[in-house]
Order: structure tokens, then sequence, then C-alpha cells
């Protein structure tokens, strides 16, 4: 399968899961959000040898999934694609920094590794916070949600414009990824030459697209900007989602909670 | 060249955020006062095309590899550097938010490496000039390549900037950019051949699409507010980066200093060097970015020392310093401009 009709199928099943209906979806918008971004903001604020307590961030996706019905794994493969990267940068740590921490047994673990790990967690991590915040809102919502917290509704927008239109560029580029192949010889017609005319023709027919879409919009009474269905209204369960995981992660974020954690376990 | 979450820390991503986001809305005041309604629709496709196009690759001689366009300078081209700035980050937006490429908070930074440095920078200093109207295929495709270059360049340096001063990676800053720098030549050139080659298709078979973002007479005066901006986006970096600006001896610095200890440098130039060194002391504004205290001329090195480093450890220091290295950077960018201005005005005299 070519890169792109993955992406059509990625892109078609992501909005499947976030038509579904769980207490997580029944959410506004705004309250996912913002938890979102205060997980996002503290994770990311914790220093990178604290691999302990950046581990039990963990509790957010995997609940959070839990409560809206998704299962963890579709979430965690998804997550996996940062890996590449954060490996490439992260590989040199436990080259360069090799100051040693602890020790598991009798084997010492330098600091490298430690901080090498805590690079692909953070990974990790950030890809399934806001995999969930889309998965259980859907783009639209969270266009909308963005929009009532003061977005510019130009900017909100051009994202629904080109979250729409990207479905049918996808559709109309794999068209011509299979004309090309068809026509193609192994390497024969795979050049930059043949690649242009193809971006070129596809560029043309975008221009001429959206001066369709204009017309059709201006019959329609467009006047510059789009109008959205309803309204989302503030509940008390939002404030009390919102309220539970920041206290949460405020919580794992200044305490050094594992290492109670670790010594209550001893005195049991 | 999307940096993901793992890579940065707060504090950079916050303040990489706040300069992205406002030249986001400065872009899209900017859109909204040229009122012309026909760019919504046209950014919202252009953005899905560019996320199309993206995914679409091409096959590079002599390699085994593949590239494609990023697609800075070509929307530019297309949509004028404001609009493509608009459209390329909601492209960014998506490719978080669905795939992953490239994290949520670390949008601030790719918004600035991808987006900033393509479409306002590199595209009005490099492609526009170079470019110029109605300019032969050659033209356009030496504009194209040069500005695509130097996008990706500056790009890739602030990948490494960013990375480094968000301390996740213990590789030292000049082995890494090392790292980077060459790579993203190549790549820079591919991305530039590959937008001329649109560019120049564009050019035969749709010349009035190429047309639409020609500069009018008079466009060119910069107003007080984007002066303003400017300014405030400098003395922003100015204030915050330099709590993260290193005491450690950079490459350069390092490296001289290896050799002076290894006994390398003769008698004479130590000489040069202690005059050059109280030459600087007694001139130096703002020693090692921290306040200079008295007359420093007759200060042992001892006392030298301990001054500024007690000084420099103070984190108002620091940003006095850093707000101040900008306002002369400013001040001396803005007489150049002046230089450049009167020049002008003679030629058309």
């Amino acid at each position: 399968m070519s890169k792109l009709e993955k992406a059509y199928n990625e892109l078609d099943k992501m909005e499947l899961v976030s038509s579904e209906n769980s207490s997580v979806h029944a959410l506004d918008p705004r309250s996912k959000i913002l938890v979102t971004s205060v997980y996002l903001c503290l994770m990311l604020s914790l220093p990178l040898v604290r691999l302990s307590e950046l581990l039990l961030f963990f509790v957010f996706p995997i609940l959070t999934a839990a409560m809206a019905g998704i299962p963890y794994g579709f979430l965690f493969k998804r997550s996996l694609v940062v890996l590449p990267f954060a490996l490439l940068i992260g590989v040199f740590n436990p080259i360069f920094d090799r100051e040693t921490l602890f020790y598991v047994g009798s084997v010492p673990v330098s600091k490298g590794w430690v901080t090498f790990s805590s690079i692909l967690v953070r990974g990790l991590l950030s890809v399934q916070g806001a995999l969930l915040l889309i998965l259980t809102s859907g783009f639209y919502n969270v266009c909308k949600g963005m929009e009532q917290m003061k977005v510019p509704a130009l900017f909100t927008n051009q994202l629904l414009f080109v979250y729409r239109y990207v479905f049918v560029l996808i559709q109309e580029s794999i068209r011509l990824s299979w004309a090309r192949d068809s026509r193609s010889f192994g390497k024969k017609g795979h050049g930059v030459k043949v690649w242009s005319m193809m971006i070129g023709q596809l560029l043309i027919r975008t221009f001429e697209r959206a001066n369709r879409i204009h017309l059709s919009m201006k019959s329609r009474g467009f006047q510059g900007s789009l109008r959205m269905l309803g309204h989302f209204e503030w509940h008390r369960s939002d404030s009390l989602f919102l309220f539970c995981w920041c206290t949460f992660f405020l919580v794992i974020r200044i305490f050094p909670v594992s290492e109670s954690l670790l010594a209550s376990f001893r005195w049991f | 060249m999307h940096m993901s979450d793992a890579l940065v820390s707060s504090p950079v991503a916050a303040v990489m955020g706040v300069v992205s986001v406002s030249l986001l809305v400065l872009s899209l005041h900017k859109i909204k006062k040229a009122n012309n309604e026909n760019v919504v629709p046209l950014m919202g496709v252009m953005g899905a095309f560019v996320f199309a196009a993206q995914m679409l690759n091409f096959t590079i001689p002599g390699t085994g590899s593949s590239g494609h366009i990023v697609g800075g300078i070509l929307l530019s081209a297309m949509l004028g550097p404001w609009a493509a700035y608009v459209t390329l980050a909601s492209v960014l937006v998506i490719q978080a938010l669905f795939f992953a490429d490239g994290g949520l908070l670390a949008l601030g930074c790719n918004l600035f490496n991808m987006g900033v440095l393509s479409c306002l920078v590199a595209y009005p200093l490099a492609y526009r000039p170079l470019a110029g109207e109605g300019g032969s295929s050659f033209r356009l495709s030496l504009a194209a390549v040069l500005a695509c270059l130097l996008g990706l360049e500056m790009g890739a340096f602030m990948v490494t900037a960013e990375t480094e001063m968000s301390g996740v990676t213990a590789l030292p800053f000049g082995s890494f950019l090392l790292f980077m720098m060459p790579i993203h030549v190549l790549i820079g050139i591919m991305e530039g051949v590959a937008t001329a080659a649109v560019l120049v298709f564009m050019r035969r078979y749709k010349p009035d699409l190429l047309d639409s973002c020609k500069p009018v007479s008079g466009q060119h005066k910069v107003s007080k507010k984007v002066l303003l901006v400017i300014a405030g986006v400098a003395l922003l970096f100015g204030g915050v980066f330099s709590w993260y600006a290193s005491s450690d001896p950079d490459g350069l610095e390092w490296s001289i200093a290896k050799i002076v200890k290894d006994g390398e440098v003769s008698s004479e130039p130590e000489m040069v060097k202690n005059m050059a060194d109280r030459i600087q002391r007694n001139t130096a504004f703002l020693p090692d970015y921290g306040f200079a205290v008295g007359e420093n001329g007759g200060l042992t090195e001892e006392e030298m020392e301990a001054t500024s480093s007690s000084l420099s450890d103070s984190k108002t220091g620091t940003s006095v310093a850093g707000i101040t290295g900008g306002v002369i950077v400013l001040l001396l960018v803005y007489l150049i401009g002046l230089l450049f201005r009167n020049r002008m005005r003679d030629k058309s005299v």
C-alpha cells in the first residue's frame, strides 16, 4: 500500500473512532484541550533523570482510553511512529553521559541510559496525549472548541477547510500515482521531470477547484466566514474532568511520588 | 525536520510558541486587511494540496532514495508570504494531531523552523529579489534553489539550537551542528530543484497564477507597527533566551583554549592576545553578558573572574544584557537599512 493510501485509511479510521459515544466523547472539547495542554506542559517540564515519575504519566492515556472505550493497543501502536526520531536524538546520550546513577543488582546504570529512556517515553506520552484529544473529540469539535476559546475564526476555518479537502486531494493524488505507476517501468518515469508535471497538474486542478468552491460558496451566501452549528456548554462533568487530571499531574510533577510509593511497599 | 515533543523542554517550547503564534496573528491580520474573500477557500485547498504533495515522491538519480517537497517557497510564490505561512501552519497542526509528525507543544518550534524561516525570511530575502518580476526560467530556478537551501539550513540550525537549549541531548552543540547542516544542504538542494521544476512548469502552462503575488510599488515600505512587532520579538529573545545562553566556552573558544593550553601558540601572538584582551575589557559594555562594574582596566585576572561569575549568576544581569544586546543589534540594522534607503533615493533622483 502506498504512503497516500495508508494516510487515507488512517484518517478514515480516526474519523470513525472519534464519532463513537462514551463519557469522554461527551465532554466539552475545551476541557479536553485544556487537560491535554496541562498534561504536555507538566510532563515535558519534568527533568530527564526523573524517569520513575515520568512513567506515572502513562496513567492518563491508559485510563482515558479505557474510559473512552478505545483499546490502548490501538493508541500505543499509532504512537510508535515517533520512536525513530526520538531514537536518533537520544542514542548519543548513553555514549556521552557515562556517570553512574544507580545500580540494578550489581549492574551500574549510567545517567545516559536513563535520559535516553526518558526521551523515548516522553515521545510516546506526548503523541498519545495528542491522539487521545483528536480520537475523543473529532477534528470539527476541536476547531469549534478552539473558536469558542477565542482562536481567530480565520484560522479555525482554514483548519476545517484543509481537513475537508485533504480527503479529496489524497484521493486525487492516489489516482495520479496509480496512473504514473501503470505507465512506468522499473525506475523510469519516477524522476523529477514526470513528478513536476504531475504536481503541476495537481496544482492547476487545485486552483480551479478553489475557484469552483468559492463560486458555489458565494451562491450560498458566504460573506467571508463559516458559520458553525451549535454551541458548547460547560457542564459540571467538564470541571470535574479538568480539576481531577490537573491535580493528578501537579502532584506527580511536584512531589517525588514514586519514591514514597516504593517506601510504602517496603513498609508493607 | 518535524521536531517531536520529546526533544523540547517547556520553556523553549513556550518562547518559540509566543514568537510563532504572534507572527501567525500578524499574518491573519494582514490577510484580513487585504479583504480578499477568494483567498479563504484558496488557502484551504492549497493546504490540502501541500499535504498530499508531500506524500508524492520522486526518485533521486544516482541514489536509491526518494525526495518530496515541504512547500514553503512554492506556497509563498503562489499565495504570497503571509497567506503561505498561515496555510503551512494549518498543515503542521493537522500533521501533529493526526500523524504525530511533530509534537503539539513543539508546534511553536516547528512553525518557526519550517514556516517562518521559509515563508517570512527566505522568500522575501532570497526568492523575491533573485526571481525578479517576470524573470527567465533560469532565474526562477536559481531563486527557488537558493531560497529553499537558505530556508532549510536556517531551519536545521534552529532545530539544533532548540534541542540543545532544551538540554535533551548530551551531544555537544558543535558535533550536532556538523551532523545536521551537511545533510540539510543536500535536502535543501533537492527541495529547491523540485520546487523549481514545479514553478517552471507553472510558468509555462499557467503564468497568470505566478503573477498573482507580484509586488505592487510602495508595498515594500515597512510600517511602524511591523517594526514594533519585530522589536518586541527581538527583546523577548534577548530577555528570555539569554537565561539559557551557556557560560561554557563555545566550539571556537574551546578549540582555541585547547590550542593555547597545549602551548602551541608562541609568545608573540600571546602578547597580541593580551593587548586585545585589555582593549576588549576596557571597551566591552556587557562583559560575558553581565554588567560591567566600575573601571575594570585596573583589576587583576582573579578579581575579574570573581566579579563576572558572581554577576552572571544573577538572571537580571543576564536578561538586561540580552535586551540591551538586542536593542544595539536592532539599532545597527536600522542604521544599515537607512544607508540602503538613502542610496536608493539617490538612485531614483
